[in-house]
């Protein structure tokens, strides 16, 4: 048993959260963009979006149809355990979150597609842990993120020659504009793009996901050369033209968010993880004294 | 710019009649139809089995709603947004020769959907992505329901629109495609600024 009370009910109200609301970071950007937005048909669509979170909201009904696939961000330290039977009670609130119709039942069987009809499976939800020495507090943060979006995703391992780091980095900076390009109205825009740099595919692909997901897409990367890059490629990438829904306009995207390590002298991983407008998320932090911080 | 409310089944001239950029509604019967839909049509043409619906005139919808299943086993409609159409690419010739006029979806389909529509006479619909709520509120209820084996998503739904979307014609039956547009001149910016 978790010594956290009532763990279950935490659960259940992020699950809620999260799929009935965007993040309000998410909101606010996309409201000062709308006002800046010189497209018609752009606006048009940015403002259905809008009044889409809003109505979601008053009429407890799902943002969009699809829950994307669900992540789960644990941290904890070691007087925040979150305790044995943390999976079992994600699982259980996904089915209970179906049944109650905030969740369509998407997960299937990877190859023969079958579809148990309450989202349980193998899997699901996908736990992040991350063990923070002295962190007095369990953190969860639940990222519902959209597969439409997946279908945009790429990874590549450069190499010194390709980033043509000579160049400042123009052969990584136009492999990003270029996904994006090919990713054209897919992913739907106007959404943010993580980009995971460093360690092998497995850590980049994972820093990617987890640099949309978790950070406040308002933030200002603590590292300056990282706030640069963050800064100069969101702004190129919106002189694109790409646009709302990918029918052109002022603003392709929300965000650029790095997230960087170290890697092999041989090679530079880089992986790009997309993220739609609608950034289903919420997050929590529960002491052991029962005291409870929301954070998304 | 023209904005339109066309009735199921859809005229071949109405089509025609379509360009980028124009705003559409729709009313009459919506077919729902994604991955596991597609592919179970064209096992059923393959077996030479009788489909559920008839195409002819269609707009096709790709999605899979979130639906609530009620006391007498019928559904109601919670919400329904598009899905990405380009997975459903590889079978354009198999919709054309079904009939289907519309597709409405988003992110768009490629070259081989468009040169198919000018040929035949179809148009690509985007809807606003992720706008599930906003976009249910068009339609009145759920008609019918086939293949629910296939799971909530991949069945094919026949939703019963009174005054669906808006929907932006986002490639039309005379070779224009706003994302092929958009993407040659995002390509370009690309060059300019990164060589």
């Amino acid at each position: 048993m978790s010594k956290y009370k009532d763990l279950y009910g935490h659960v259940y109200d992020m699950i809620y959260r999260s799929t009935t609301s965007i993040s309000p970071d998410v909101e606010d950007l996309m409201n000062k963009a709308l006002d800046q937005e010189s497209n018609p048909t752009a606006k048009s669509m940015m403002k259905a979006m809008l009044d889409d979170a809003k109505m979601a909201g008053e009429k407890v009904k799902p943002v969009c149809q699809s829950p994307g696939f669900p992540t789960v961000y644990v941290s904890f330290g070691d007087n925040s355990v979150p305790g044995e039977d943390l999976k079992q009670i994600w699982a259980e609130a996904l089915i209970e979150g179906t049944k109650n119709s905030l969740l369509r039942p998407s997960m299937v069987h990877t190859l023969t597609r079958k579809n148990p009809g309450d989202n349980s499976g193998i899997g699901v939800p996908n736990f992040e842990f991350d063990y923070v020495p002295g962190q007095e507090y369990l953190e969860m943060l639940l990222s519902f993120k959209g597969c439409g979006a997946e279908l945009a995703n790429a990874m590549k391992i450069f190499t010194v020659a390709q980033l043509e780091k000579g160049n400042d980095f123009s052969g990584l900076k136009r492999w990003v504009l270029d996904t994006v390009i090919k990713g054209g109205g897919k992913p739907c825009p106007p959404g943010g793009i993580g980009i995971g740099l460093g360690g092998q595919m497995d850590v980049a692909c994972k820093l990617a996901r987890k640099a949309i997901s978790t950070r406040r897409w308002d933030d200002v990367n603590p590292d300056p050369m990282y706030a640069d890059l963050e800064k100069e490629l969101l702004e190129n990438i919106n002189s694109l033209g790409i646009g709302a829904a990918g029918t052109g306009g002022d603003t392709t995207l929300l965000a650029v968010k790095i997230n960087a390590v170290s890697t092999h002298t041989a090679i530079a991983p880089a992986a790009i993880s997309f993220h739609c407008w609608a950034a289903r998320r919420t997050g929590v932090r529960l002491y052991p004294d029962g005291k409870k911080e929301i954070i998304l | 710019m023209a904005e339109k409310l066309l009735s199921i089944p859809l005229k071949e001239e109405e089509i025609r009649d379509l360009h980028v950029g124009d705003v559409v509604y729709l009313k009459g019967p919506i077919f729902t139809s994604r991955d596991m839909g597609h592919f179970t049509i064209k096992q059923n043409l393959e077996e030479g089995k009788e489909l559920p619906v008839n195409f002819e005139g269609s707009a096709v919808f790709h999605a899979g709603p979130v639906v609530k299943k009620k006391d007498d086993g019928t559904y109601d409609l919670v919400v329904i947004g598009p899905t990405t159409s380009i997975r459903m690419e590889p079978y354009y010739k198999m919709m054309a020769d079904l009939g289907v006029r519309a597709i409405i979806g988003k992110g768009g389909l490629a070259e081989g959907s468009l040169k198919q529509f000018k040929e035949t006479g179809q148009v690509y619909l985007q809807a606003a992505p992720g706008c599930a709520v906003v976009l249910a509120d068009g339609i009145a209820d759920i008609e019918n329901v086939f293949w629910l084996d296939l799971g909530v998503p991949e069945a094919l739904w026949v939703l019963n629109a009174t005054k669906f979307g808006p929907l932006v014609v986002g490639m039309d039956s005379h070779g224009l495609s706003v994302y092929q547009e958009l993407k040659e001149k995002a390509e370009k910016r690309n060059k300019e600024l990164y060589g």
